[in-house]
């Protein structure tokens, strides 16, 4: 499953999900447990989901100080926010 | 009206007449997919009739009649406007046309366009016959067979060629007959040729001439390809003598990106001159480029910094390279561009000897390293400027004198590297390291590479995502920033899912451990379930994966 998006942003992303570093992720952190196949796509989409939250959430920050480039501060700031909302 | 259909009548002349004995009265504001139409109509026909020229002018001129002819329908419509009607012009260029079969050069059609375009705001004002010399000189896409623009303008630039013809006492202004037309046009309309081309970009976005901006910034590039093409070679053949040259030059090619020195040599300009993130990629890009001693000690100095600042956050810090650097990011990316402005020296200087360039570059670097970097990075952002050689070769002497051996011995190490390898491993900055630490007989160290590359390009992944997501610019620091606020994020993650699944009494993460986390993350609520997250994140071959769906003879998959 190669999967190479081209987008109109001038940019091609990847899509697929970096299984192999999920894995060797969550074996790292939790020994003692496993991971299941789906279980893997659902850990990608779950931080596809952060990543996109914590990058409108910095946007909106650097937005607001109406700055053209997203700084350290604004992403530490949506960090704090969405970390928060990730817990669980 | 009758509809007179062009009857192969090899002149514009038979054609006018046709057309000023039928044609009726028309607005010029007609809608432009008809007046195209009938152009068009008129053009194929024209042209099947080996009026090739003809029909060109007969576009531009008497797309009128043209349609007429084509369309008697949409002809009728229009009314007519002013007293100035096209019938009068036509009637005073029959007159005054003189009867040949043309046959019009593509690049008098184009010149000849171009006034008409323009004509439309000048039809609409009045018909002021000096003013609407003017625009007739832009371009007039009616004429191009292709182009049609809309009618309105179509018929107000044919109007204003007429009257230009009538004013000037042009004969057949738009009839040009071979280059005989094209003279004439120059001759009678003086300023025709002199600003179509320019006019003509405007109506023709795509075709028009940019003015070379650019060029050059890329002849300097260019240049500095062709030295570093041409330096590359013989550096590599003195560097065979030394013994541990192949195994590095072989290593760091492995492990670096396809950097060629063309990109190396335009990133050692641009380098030079910025000082965003893409200097930093930048000037990693240059040594490629470089001399390949130069580029070598260069590279990773360059690595080291790169990792420097990079691994600051990541917590490495363990190559030896890495700790004369100052741990300070900013000080490390000011390095990295003096690197790049001093690497671009290198490369603008050339002819210097390897090992003269060796030392200084190596000086720079490590005094850079050691913190004296007042007068390096003054003398960085200048010699960017311009100055490059000049600037850097004194400075670096002066910086050189008191670098500690060590270092010197190291970037001696480094220098005999090819350059391409050394930037295209920094590029990635995982390899960086590993270069860095790089001892004569071993081309990387295994050391922390396992640990931290891997995880780093994983990693690197997710924050391109969320640079892309973001769709904004980004410094370097904030995707830093990025990375670790994913590694606090997947702690959080694999404990909750910890909890789930000792919640469940299992000791296997399941699907429905991830379902609920997410839904205690409100990702997912009664209005949005998982399966439309995953309809609208994950592409199609992940969603048949998850998604069960029933499949002929009965089956569902994936199996529930």
């Amino acid at each position: 499953m190669a999967l190479l998006t081209i987008v109109s942003q001038k940019k091609q992303i990847k899509r697929k999900a970096p299984g192999g570093f999920l894995k060797r992720v969550f074996k790292r952190q939790k020994p003692q447990l496993r991971l299941e196949k789906s279980g893997d796509l659902l850990v990608h989409l779950n931080c596809l989901l952060f990543v996109h939250r914590l990058a409108e959430e910095s946007r909106t920050n650097a937005c607001e100080s109406k700055c053209r480039v997203i700084n350290k501060e604004h992403v530490l700031a949506a960090a704090k926010v969405i970390l928060k909302k990730s817990r669980g | 009206m009758a509809d007179h259909n062009p009857d192969g009548d090899p002149t514009p002349r038979t054609l006018l007449r046709r057309v000023l004995d039928t044609a009726d009265p028309r607005t010029p504001r007609r809608p432009r997919s008809a007046r195209a139409g009938a152009q068009r109509a008129l053009l194929e026909r024209a042209s099947s009739r080996r009026l090739s020229g003809q029909t060109k002018t007969i576009a531009k001129g008497r797309s009128r009649g043209a349609r007429s002819i084509g369309r008697s329908a949409h002809v009728q419509a229009r009314g007519h406007l002013e007293e100035q009607t096209p019938r009068t012009l036509l009637k005073n260029i029959l007159l005054t046309a003189p009867e040949s079969s043309i046959l019009m050069p593509e690049s008098v059609v184009k010149p000849v366009p171009a006034p008409q375009v323009v004509q439309p705001s000048r039809r609409e004002s009045s018909r002021g016959s000096l003013e609407l010399q003017l625009p007739e000189l832009e371009p007039s896409t009616t004429l191009a067979p292709g182009l049609l623009a809309p009618g309105r303008r179509k018929q107000k630039l044919r109007l204003s060629m007429f009257q230009q013809g009538v004013d000037q006492g042009l004969p057949l202004s738009r009839e040009p007959q071979g280059n005989a037309d094209a003279s004439s046009l120059t001759s009678s309309l003086n300023l025709t040729f002199a600003t179509p081309l320019q006019p003509q970009s405007v109506q023709r976005p795509g075709l028009a001439r940019r003015p070379p901006a650019r060029r050059a910034v890329d002849v300097g590039a260019f240049l500095r390809d062709l030295r570093d093409t041409s330096l590359a070679p013989p550096n590599i053949v003195l560097e065979d003598t030394q013994p541990f040259s192949q195994p590095t030059v072989g290593s760091p090619v492995y492990h670096s990106l396809p950097c060629t020195p063309h990109t190396g040599a335009e990133d050692a300009e641009q380098a030079a001159g910025r000082r965003t993130q893409s200097s930093g990629p930048g000037l990693q890009n240059n040594s490629p480029g470089k001399p390949a001693q130069f580029l070598a000690g260069e590279a990773e100095e360059v690595d080291a910094f790169a990792l420097g600042f990079l691994s600051t956050s990541s917590g490495v810090s363990g190559e030896d390279e890495v700790e004369p650097l100052p741990d300070g990011v900013e000080e490390a990316e000011k390095k990295m561009e003096e690197e790049g402005v001093s690497v671009s020296e290198m490369e603008a200087t050339g002819a210097q000897g390897p090992s003269r360039a060796e030392e200084p570059k190596g000086h720079t670097q490590v005094t850079e390293a050691e913190g004296s970097q007042g007068t390096a990075e003054a003398e960085g952002p200048g010699a960017s400027s311009g100055d490059e050689d000049a600037s850097s070769k004194a400075a670096s002497p002066e910086s050189a004198s008191s670098t500690p051996e060590s270092l010197q011995a190291r970037q001696h190490h480094q220098f005999p590297e090819p350059a391409p390898p050394p930037g295209a491993a920094v590029l990635s900055s995982e390899p960086a390291e590993p270069l860095l630490v790089r001892h004569p007989p071993r081309p990387r160290t295994t050391g922390p590479r396992p640990r931290q590359d891997p995880h780093k390009a994983g990693l690197s992944h997710y924050v391109k995502l969320f640079s892309f997501f973001a769709k904004m610019p980004m410094e370097r620091k904030a995707l830093e920033m990025v990375e670790k606020c994913l590694d606090k994020y997947f702690q959080h993650l694999c404990d909750d899912l910890e909890v789930f699944a000792a919640h469940a009494g299992r000791k296997t993460v399941k699907p429905e451990d991830l379902e609920l986390l997410m839904r205690r993350q409100g990702l997912v609520t009664d209005q949005v379930s998982l399966h439309v997250l995953v309809e609208r994140h994950l592409p199609l071959e992940y969603r048949q994966l998850l998604i069960p769906c029933a499949y002929s003879g009965n089956s569902v998959f994936p199996v529930q």
